[in-house]
């Protein structure tokens, strides 16, 4: 009964929205609570969590959990085991390799963490759009949590929603363009939703038409994801000029997302309503940036690995670590943090084959 | 931040201005010649290596590049007058003043190395000393009669087989690329190329750009007309007019990176000019019983812990995962202990380089995953400091798993070290090394077995992280994969 009562309290806080603060009491509240919860249900992490001296009742804050790294995903029955409403997968296996697996128990505060985040982002004027999805529908993925979240997004915040790429990752060309060509005659605004990877496609084919859309104004795009373990990669400012050039949605009306398959919550930039480049947590996620070498907390304006702790992951381990760099920018005050790319032309140190060469390790951005 | 002039190029060369102008610069300093300006390449440029140190190099220009490559091309014809007792002893004497604690060469280069390679100085010290104990004339000439048992034959034509005669020529021009070597690489390779009478042009990785700029130098010093046969020039990957233009003038491509950069020089490769490609591998060890015993087994931890931290395991030779017989005096678990003590101590004596993010960050994901697994019961343990120094893990399956690099090292139990061989087919194309030790009598018949299974080099932990010099590097000859061969059929 307690668990349901928690699970009402987390729905409840996210109900709030975005915009409604969770005080730093209120989250270690819910904080110790979940500890409880997964303490009570997850034999594995609490041995985890006894080995490093934090018990239930032993830890003055939620900083004192000890965090669980994304690759912890990759191995059965270590951070999420038993009966799923849902299992979500990280996306490319490759041989010698095993994707990660996060199994939802209770798919409710999933839906309940990424609507509101969503519609504060995306929609924050009240739209309800038409959506064009690049993101494969969750009827062609069911284990692809992006492809989940599209879903719930055209069943709850969208009037209509069409998918243009399908399970192996090729675009309908056809039919996305008559879809596009139609938006632009009705003077209807679009929501476009993509990977970067799917709108580098997308422009590529468009650009070797020659085929330029002016989708009407008030239409906006979602574009997440890295490039990692593509082929061609392209930079970011490159690819929002060039959204805005075939597309006609204008970068300040192209939101980044950020989130990974571990992860119920995600982080948006909240652009559409005037605000900086920085990816925000909603007041139910704590993100921290550690330093690499001793996972110690780091001030603002200091890069390294970010690390989360979202309570919307009642039904696994609340806090993940990443192998993502990052840094909080100090004008950010606590608003949100960027997420910092590899070099891509940064030299090899040695000869020694490491491990990402030899395994094309599925990595924590992608999903 | 030092700004290190990542270049040498030999006097008279474009650039230099003329050769009477070209002063021997200074072993360790900036001394170079003014750039005459009606031949000068076109600017110059930076790169930072780390936070103490940046290149300073000549901004690449494919026309600048061209006009080098037929420069030292014209400076290799004197080449071939040289004999090769001469030649080797040049380049031992240029080699041997790494190893002098008076000579300037040697201070430079410990002074630099660590900023350059991100060592820590003591590593850098250790890497210095291993390296050019194989630049020496004696390791040198070892290397020579290794490869060719007539070494006349570099030299002239000599009896061949048959009947016939036979001459090795170096090729018109050897272009060394490095994108992804470990320090003191790229100088063992210019000096077999210059060992064959072939003019070079090296262009070395970003992390080992200071010691073939300091032998250039020495040589130089040495021997003013071998060093006429050499330039070195860093620029930064992806410099494809440039990279075209001097692929265009080799006669022999010498490639030392990742599979993307050795795959990017092949496909741009005329397909008449030869390639030799060292890739990046991967090292394992075998541990077997006979090694457990007494304090044998201290001894092997602790040859095991330098082969690890050795290069910051970046080496190919680096040893990624130990495979520990089971059954011996101590179980594999408990050897894994004394692996962790003997790296703890390792970092007393070498300390690690400052920690890569990246490296971190995985390090931090591997130990966090393996102390779930522990917690879940079923025997992995994870021996670590607080930082991220070294880290080693035991996992109780014995499937091969890589390392993160950043000293992490996997142990790993098995029956018996016959069962090896096996575990290492996923891995065959990238394998090099392989330390065994403790195998007692079995030990020739586990070579031969290692040698099928893909490995180019079974070696003790001792040696592991120092092969010699006259080693088949992934499993090709030194010397002979440089030379183009003349047969003589006289009636």
């Amino acid at each position: 009964m307690s668990d349901l009562r928690l699970r009402d309290d987390l729905v409840a806080a996210m109900g709030a929205g975005v915009h409604a603060p969770l005080s730093d009491a209120d989250f270690d509240g819910l904080a110790r609570r979940i500890l409880e919860h997964q303490w009570a249900r997850n034999r594995v992490f609490a041995r985890f969590c006894a080995a490093r001296g934090v018990r239930p009742g032993s830890w003055s804050s939620w900083r004192d959990l000890p965090p669980v790294p994304a690759r912890a995903f990759r191995e059965r029955g270590l951070v999420s085991r038993g009966p799923a409403e849902a299992v979500f997968r990280t996306s490319g296996t490759t041989s010698g390799t095993t994707s990660g697996e996060h199994r939802v128990p209770d798919l409710s505060l999933y839906h309940a963490s990424l609507l509101p985040n969503f519609e504060a982002h995306l929609l924050p004027d009240g739209a309800r759009l038409d959506m064009i999805s690049l993101i494969p529908s969750p009827l062609e993925v069911p284990d692809s949590s992006l492809s989940h979240m599209i879903g719930v997004v055209a069943d709850r915040l969208v009037r209509d929603a069409r998918y243009f790429v399908g399970r192996e990752g090729r675009i309908d060309e056809r039919g996305l363009g008559a879809a596009l060509r139609a938006a632009e005659a009705e003077g209807e605004p679009m929501l476009v939703v993509g990977t970067a990877f799917a709108f580098v496609h997308l422009l590529d084919a468009l650009a070797r038409d020659g085929t330029r859309f002016r989708l009407p104004a008030g239409s906006r795009a979602m574009e997440t994801g890295g490039f990692k373990g593509r082929t061609r990669t392209v930079p970011r400012d490159e690819l929002y000029a060039a959204i805005q050039t075939r597309l006609g949605i204008p970068p300040g009306r192209i939101v980044n997302e950020y989130g990974m398959t571990e992860l119920l919550s995600q982080f948006y930039e909240p652009v559409l309503t005037g605000g900086a480049r920085l990816h925000r947590p909603p007041p139910w996620v704590r993100t921290r940036v550690l330093d690499p070498a001793t996972l110690e907390e780091l001030p603002p304006g200091r890069e390294g690995l970010l690390c989360h702790f979202d309570l919307a992951n009642l039904g696994s381990v609340c806090c993940l670590l990443t192998e993502d760099m990052g840094v909080e920018p100090p004008e950010a005050e606590g608003g949100g943090f960027r997420v910092l790319g590899r070099n891509p032309g940064a030299e090899p140190r040695g000869c020694s084959l490491a491990m990402d060469d030899l395994m094309t390790a599925i990595r924590g951005g992608g999903r | 931040m030092t700004t290190f002039p990542a270049w040498w190029l030999p006097p008279g060369a474009p650039g230099t201005g003329a050769p009477e102008t070209s002063a021997a610069p200074e072993p360790g300093g900036g001394a170079h010649a003014l750039p005459d300006p009606a031949d000068a390449p076109p600017g110059f440029s930076t790169a930072p290596v780390s936070d103490a140190l940046r290149l300073h190099f000549p901004t690449p220009d494919p026309a600048f590049a061209g006009r080098l490559c037929d420069h030292l091309i014209e400076a290799g014809a004197h080449l071939r007058e040289r004999r090769t007792d001469e030649v080797v002893a040049s380049l031992g004497r240029a080699g041997a003043r790494f190893l002098d604690p008076a000579d300037p060469v040697r201070g430079a280069a410990l002074e630099l190395l660590p900023a350059a390679a991100g060592l820590s100085p003591a590593m850098a010290r250790e890497v210095v000393d291993g390296m050019a104990r194989d630049w020496t004339a004696d390791r040198l000439g070892r290397l020579v009669r290794a490869q060719f048992p007539d070494p006349g034959v570099l030299d002239g034509f000599r009896p061949g087989a048959g009947g016939g005669r036979v001459r090795a020529f170096g090729h018109r021009l050897v272009v060394q690329l490095g994108a992804g070597n470990v320090a003191g690489v790229a100088v063992g390779g210019v000096a077999r190329a210059l060992l064959t009478r072939a003019p070079v042009l090296l262009k070395p990785g970003l992390h080992d750009a200071v010691l073939p700029v300091l032998y250039a130098r020495a040589l130089a010093e040495c021997d003013p007309g071998l060093a006429a046969a050499l330039a070195v020039v860093y620029w930064p990957g992806g410099a494809g007019e440039v990279e075209a233009e001097v692929l265009a003038h080799a006669g022999l491509v010498v490639v030392y990176g990742g599979g993307e950069a050795v795959e990017a020089t092949r496909a741009r490769l005329p397909p008449t000019t030869p390639l030799v490609a060292y890739s990046h591998r991967v090292g394992v060890a075998l541990v077997g019983r006979e090694a457990l015993a007494g304090e044998r087994a201290g001894q092997t931890a602790m040859d095991a812990a330098r082969a690890v931290a050795v290069f910051d395991q970046r080496g190919c030779v680096s040893p990624h995962l130990f495979w520990v017989e089971e059954g011996g005096a101590l179980t594999p678990a408990e050897w894994a202990g004394r692996l962790a003590s003997a790296m703890a101590a390792v970092e007393r004596r070498l300390p690690a380089g400052p920690a890569l993010p990246e490296v971190a960050a995985r390090t931090h994901q591997l130990r966090g995953t393996w102390e779930m697994k522990r917690a879940a019961g079923g025997g992995a343990r994870v021996f670590r400091p607080d930082g991220v120094e070294w880290t080693v893990v035991h996992d109780p399956d014995p499937a091969f798993l890589p390392s993160c690099l950043g000293r992490f090292a996997w142990v790993k139990p098995v029956p018996g070290l016959e069962r090896v061989p096996g575990l290492l087919a996923g891995v065959r194309p990238f394998l090099q090394t392989a330390a065994l030790c403790g195998a007692g009598a079995r030990a020739p018949s586990l070579a031969e077995r290692l040698g099928r299974a893909g490995v180019s080099r079974v070696t003790s932990l001792r040696r592991m992280a120092w092969p010699p010099a006259w080693w088949h590097h992934d499993g090709g000859d030194p010397l002979r994969a440089l030379v183009r061969w003349v047969d003589w059929e006289a009636d």
